[in-house]
């Protein structure tokens, strides 16, 4: 369990990763970008896997896997039309939500993922690192899987469920020219790096 | 735990259990978890359980999280609850691995046979199971006549 203080400490970091992945958002689309740190908890396991409000519909999940100082997954999270509207964007052609996930449309989404978690990633590395001595947050090529959130959700949440009962999640909100869009960017760290990390950021302080 | 009665349908999270009867209905989503529902035909009581983990190791605040403590403890609300021993069934699904590059791709297929194992043990015949692939599941349990419905996006829905 991270106390408070360590809680916020760890806001603080994920704030700057979301300056840069805003810049880099909004360089990847061509229109003005915010994301947010919505909340960064820690909570039961059983709250978390609701945690994305999806009901019973599909969403879908691009996840990487997090290597390196900070381990776990970065999953960007979004509903057939936030994703088919993202893709439609990017590509300037329209996609018929009744023909599904094509490659082209996938791999829009999945390209998104990776700019965003780099971006992320990059600047959690650079405000981490003291000189002379680098950090490096390495990330995996996303996966996309489209399925019931609370799946999705429970299979990214076990590494914390095998060592405890409390789940460490980050979220985010977006904004694309001024408009919320339904997009989460999820942080799902490992138990173990999350000590590691709020020790590190202790000690620079 | 939560019991139900009169045709309610409850959700039940990771890590928890619950157990129903009068036609109530037991539902769950499942990833890399297992949803273990157990029934008595005779006296249509049905429980689900959704398991995490194989083993607490000594853990006993949270008995749904782990199979070794999720059956035994289902049993006896199940029993409590009928009031007598009953005679049992058991079915099982889940055990995904929904990101195949995850550490954790094999807890699925360990939580699958710890519940074999223990179920085996106790001498309750597992019926029917819809175990493994990469896709999660909705699993509904009917106590009015113990029917398991499993529902994977973009398929057909499966009865066990």
């Amino acid at each position: 369990m991270l106390n408070a203080d360590q809680l916020s400490a760890l806001q603080k970091l994920f704030h700057e990763g979301s300056i840069e992945a805003s810049r880099a958002l909004a360089l990847w689309i061509a229109k003005s970008s915010v994301i947010e740190i919505d909340a960064f908890e820690q909570i039961p396991l059983e709250e978390a896997t609701s945690l994305l409000a999806a009901g019973d519909e599909p969403i879908c999940f691009c996840a990487t896997d997090m290597h390196g100082l900070l381990s776990g997954k970065m999953i960007l999270a979004f509903d057939d039309a936030s994703g088919f509207a993202l893709a439609e964007m990017l590509l300037e052609q329209q996609f018929d939500e009744g023909e599904g996930w094509t490659d082209i449309s996938t791999s829009a989404a999945l390209e998104t993922t990776n700019i965003l978690c780099c971006a992320y990633l990059n600047a959690l590395s650079n405000h981490l690192s003291k000189p002379g001595e680098p950090i490096e947050i390495l990330p995996s090529p996303p996966q996309f899987r489209r399925d019931f959130a609370e799946s999705l959700l429970e299979f990214a949440l076990m590494e914390q469920a095998m060592v405890g009962d409390n789940v460490i999640l980050a979220r985010t909100k977006f904004e694309i020219d001024g408009t919320p869009v339904h997009w989460t960017l999820l942080f799902v760290p490992d138990a173990e790096p999350m000590s590691r990390l709020s020790k590190r950021l202790k000690d620079s302080e | 735990m939560e019991e139900l009665g009169s045709a309610a349908t409850a959700s039940i999270r990771m890590g928890e259990m619950a157990v129903a009867c009068d036609g109530a209905e037991l539902r769950t989503l499942l990833g890399s978890c297992i949803g273990v529902a157990l029934y008595d035909r005779r006296r249509r009581i049905g429980g689900l359980a959704h398991v995490v983990l194989p083993q607490a190791r000594q853990q006993t605040d949270r008995p749904g999280k782990f199979v070794d403590t999720a059956i035994p403890a289902l049993i006896e609300q199940m029993e409590t609850l009928a009031n007598c021993e009953l005679s049992l069934v058991a079915k099982l699904a889940g055990g995904a691995s929904m990101f195949s590059n995850s550490a954790v791709v094999s807890i699925g297929q360990q939580n699958i046979d710890s519940c074999e194992r223990l179920l085996a043990e106790l001498g309750i015949p597992v019926l029917a199971k819809h175990c493994g692939g990469e896709q999660g599941r909705r699993m509904l349990l009917k106590t009015e006549n113990g029917e398991v419905v499993i529902e994977i996006v973009g398929q057909d829905p499966v009865n066990l």
